[in-house]
């Protein structure tokens, strides 16, 4: 952190401007695991979650998942987990999960969540970094990686200290030779077994627990180094519900489905510790592919999803109303510019003329609701999107189609920190601050936080711990930022992201590529700026699916992705977005020249964070022929990229991409 | 006993001689492949075997039993069951709707309690749809439950297609180039699906396959046919050292 060697100023704190403060945590409920059983006397034989499998959602009531979690937490004991071990998890959203994560903080124990899509070297780095001694893998791919691993020169000394690999997808796993892997309910047929010899142990160990013992660990995306293992307390988890809750309160009544991966702190915080604390009930779809259909099944009333996935579905709609029959595109342009122009007129908190809202009543019956429908939020309540910051721009568009999205900013380290009130959205803010938070912000406009919810530091790295608080106990994010006139947070970019340019001036890339990934064309897009460039580019990945449809109804021809991305005429739409963006940016900041890259983005080829934030610098190196040939004048550069496929095999592509150049 | 004879048969059309003296058996829980290249006569022998064809000599003898003169649908009854080359199923129906449609020979309701869908036809529908769950569960059919089968891609069709036949419940599967003119992901998925098919329910199952680098991986026996003649027999090893075999895919140096 280049950012901490020159001493900042601070310039001013703020804490919730309402003056509202969190509930404290009875010393009763100070852990997960207490939380949950006070819940299963309270809510018994209610469904407590449900999962669809075979087609049909099967319920577990709050009794059943106490069998579960208290069967699973004695097998696991009877295995040799013992108070502070850790174990790691890696696995789709399911029942299971939850009951895992249960089961070992019943037992005192810490769980790391790891994403599913981890390849060998960040699942080895993950399991052993941690110290785990459980590994508990979804299925066949994941325990095929866990095998693998046994025999991984780097990993695999470390890996052995694991004492079983535990599955509950049984499905190709039959014939799989050797004690060390175990199933789901076999363990849980051995805490059966062993709570006839210690009845009651379950809940001795849960009244042992204390606050500050770590729920989990949950590694930082890492764009800048190896990711470090940010240790969250119960405590932390606890009162980073307790501070969202006088913003957006949750009720037993609703539900809520289960899609961001656990590996997010957001889903561990906002899903199942709130799960736990308000009794909602928890939906997991039947796989990732199905999440739309079981989305629109469910019609849930909160739903969590990191920005992308927002940006996602708002493409997808507006590619499901190009493709509709003509009196519904007729309808929506009709009234959605009705519905933009209350919702900034709402904005700049304005009056909304009467006529409008009559229009809008009608267009609520006439496109909206049924809209909303499809995409299975009629219900909802809480729209919330969180991780990398979400284009102004769709943020515009799910408030004026009337899903009351709002915006949640915080980090791994911090949770959430302000958020949108009810009511109280600016498009350009990322909300207020938090009850029972207090910011500051410095000279050079980052921002820094102390709260209850911030974590406990970095697992076993004092010295990186030590240089992410500052002498007041606060939290530096690195983030920069500034608080308008309304109290909202304006969220401008990473402090080392805020890039200058040659000229003197500096923009915000990100702010740029929100911008630009509106385009339901635009799927991926970076701005590039520097110290030694005079301008600003940027490097775009067009949506393959839009764009080859596109093609299609206007008659290009093209053969593979690399083909299509050259074809002058996606240049042209290309451009036509980015003129359209120019126009809101000022002088300094517009693009002026940019290419289409022949590929996408890819986590497996470490240009993307999983949570698919882009890896700036990685990028930079990797396309540097291509930033050359931009701010070299050339028209057109010759690329031949390693491709890493993900069973580990390489290939190399050569291809010729155009520079193409803006009039602004 | 082998799970399937294939008893000197001969078939021919007019004067196309399509399978000339044909004899090999299919133990219990092999998986089997029949290679050969075009126009070998390899399809002629899985529809002489389901009993879309009658050979002219020799017999068809299934578990010890001759089921030479069984029309097809008996031949279904017994426990074979096949997919198309050119895929076959009902192309304006959803996938769920076309792996119901295969149970039909397992339900017992007949058209009048089924129209009143009541007590014991309903009952019925929903055991019937508990196992076609089940199928849809194992091969990853989720997301395309109830989309319209004419609207899949070629390598989902063939899924569904798959899907079909086991939802007959067979003893002895025939898979007709299961993977033909599938990209190098659907075809390994297509090949994971066959053996866990084959490791999970011990199923017997015969395929005609191109792809020998595949047919090598998953296969414990190979029969090789040239001109409706059988030219090789043997394991997977044997086959691919076999002069015969290797004159017929790649010709004979003149």
């Amino acid at each position: 952190m280049v950012v901490n060697e020159k001493k900042q100023k601070e310039i001013k704190r703020y804490t919730n401007k309402r003056g509202q403060q969190p509930p404290d945590i009875p010393p009763k409920t100070n852990t997960l695991p207490k939380i949950f059983l006070q819940s299963v006397k309270t809510h018994g034989e209610r469904v407590a979650m449900r999962k669809k499998r075979f087609g049909i959602w099967q319920e577990y009531t709050w009794n059943e998942v106490y069998r579960h979690v208290h069967d699973f937490c004695l097998g696991l004991v009877s295995l040799g987990l013992q108070r502070g071990e850790k174990v790691a998890i890696v696995g789709e959203n399911d029942p299971e999960f939850y009951w895992s994560e249960l089961a070992v903080f019943s037992a005192g124990g810490t769980t790391t969540a790891v994403f599913t899509d981890a390849n060998l070297q960040e699942l080895g780095y993950v399991t052993t970094n941690s110290d785990s001694m459980f590994l508990i893998a979804h299925d066949q791919e994941q325990c095929d990686k866990a095998l693998d691993l046994l025999e991984d020169p780097t990993f695999g000394p470390g890996f052995k200290q694991i004492r079983k690999v535990i599955y509950w997808e049984e499905r190709g796993l039959w014939n799989y030779e050797g004690d060390w892997l175990i199933s789901y309910s076999e363990v849980e047929a051995l805490g059966r077994e062993y709570a006839k010899s210690h009845p009651n142990l379950f809940e001795e160990m849960i009244a042992q627990g204390d606050e500050k013992d770590i729920a989990l660990f949950s590694y930082t995306s890492g764009t800048t180094s190896l990711p470090k293992a940010a240790m969250i307390s119960h405590r932390n988890l606890i009162y980073a519900n307790s501070n969202i809750e006088g913003v957006t309160p949750r009720r037993p009544s609703d539900n809520y489905v289960s899609f961001s991966p656990l590996a997010w702190i957001t889903e561990q915080s906002l899903g199942l510790t709130s799960h736990l604390i308000y009794g909602f009930q928890v939906n997991f779809p039947e796989s990732p592919e199905t999440v739309q259909t079981d989305i629109r099944e469910i019609a849930p009333s909160t739903l969590l999803f990191p920005s992308r996935l927002w940006e996602g579905i708002a493409r997808t709609m507006q590619m499901r109303i190009n493709d509709s029959i003509w009196i519904n595109k007729v309808l929506f342009s009709m009234f959605m510019p009705i519905a933009y122009q209350i919702i900034d007129l709402e904005d700049e908190h304005k009056p909304v003329p009467l006529h409008l809202r009559f229009l809008r009543w009608i267009g609520e019956f006439a496109v909206f609701q049924p809209l909303r429908d499809k995409i299975g939020m009629v219900r909802m309540r809480d729209a919330i999107t969180s991780g990398a910051a979400l284009s102004p721009d769709v943020l515009r568009f799910f408030r004026a189609v009337g899903v009351e999205l709002k915006s949640l900013y915080g980090s791994t380290e911090m949770q959430g920190v302000t958020m949108h009130y009810q009511n109280e959205v600016k498009l350009a803010s990322v909300g207020e601050v938090l009850p029972g938070i207090e910011i500051k912000i410095m000279d050079d406009q980052e921002i820094r936080v102390k709260s209850n919810a911030v974590f406990a530091g970095y697992y076993k790295d004092d010295e990186k711990t030590g240089e992410s608080f500052d002498d007041d106990g606060f939290f530096m994010t690195g983030d920069a930022g500034y608080i308008d006139e309304d109290g909202h947070l304006i969220y401008l970019d990473r402090v080392k992201d805020m890039i200058g340019l040659a000229n003197g001036e500096s923009f915000s890339p990100q702010y740029i590529e929100g911008r630009l990934k509106f385009s339901r064309f635009i799927q991926d897009v970076m701005a590039v700026g520097g110290f030694d460039m005079e301008f600003v580019t940027a490097i775009i990945i067009i949506d393959f699916e839009n764009v080859s449809r596109w093609a299609e109804k206007n008659r290009v021809h093209f053969t593979t992705y690399v083909d299509l991305t050259q074809k002058p005429e996606v240049y042209e739409i290309i451009r036509k977005e980015i003129d359209r963006v120019n126009d809101t940016l000022p002088e300094h900041a517009r693009i002026r020249k940019f290419v289409i890259l022949h590929k996408a983005f890819d986590a497996d080829e470490a240009e993307l964070t999983r949570t698919r934030k882009l890896r700036r610098r990685a990028l930079e190196q990797r396309y540097g022929e291509m930033l050359d040939a931009m701010y070299g004048d050339k028209d057109a550069v010759t690329v031949s990229a390693e491709v890493k496929y993900r069973d580990g095999r390489s290939g190399v592509i050569e291809t010729s991409v155009k520079v193409a150049t803006v009039n602004v | 006993m082998a799970k399937l004879h294939v008893k000197n048969i001969s078939l021919s059309f007019g004067g196309i001689k399509a399978l000339q003296n044909v004899d090999f058996s299919v133990e219990e829980g092999q998986i089997f492949a029949v290679i050969g290249p075009n126009g070998a006569g390899k399809t002629s022998l899985i529809n002489s075997i389901n009993g879309f064809y009658r050979p002219q000599e020799g017999s068809i003898i299934l578990e010890g039993k001759d089921i030479s003169n069984s029309p097809p649908f008996q031949r279904a009854k017994l426990g074979i069951s096949r997919t198309f080359q050119n895929i076959a199923l009902y192309t304006n129906m959803t996938a769920l709707d076309n792996l119901m449609a295969a149970r039909h020979l397992h339900m017992k309701s007949n058209m009048l309690t089924g129209a009143l869908f009541w007590g014991p036809a309903r009952n019925e529908e929903i055991a019937h749809r508990h196992r076609v769950e089940e199928i849809i569960d194992f091969l990853e059919m989720e997301r395309i439950r109830t989309e319209v089968v004419g609207n899949l891609s070629y390598g989902l069709r063939k899924r569904v297609e798959l899907g079909r036949a086991l939802a007959l419940e067979p003893s002895l599967l025939l898979l007709d180039e299961p993977m033909a003119g599938m990209n190098v992901e659907e075809k390994e998925d297509m090949a994971r699906f066959i053996l866990d098919i084959h490791e999970r329910q011990g199923m017997t199952i015969m395929l005609i396959e191109h792809d020998i680098g595949l047919v090598m991986d998953i296969c414990d026996q190979i029969v090789a046919l040239d001109f409706g003649v059988k030219i090789a027999e043997g394991t997977p090893e044997e086959i691919s050292h076999d002069d015969a075999v290797i004159k017929a895919y790649l010709g004979q140096e003149q």
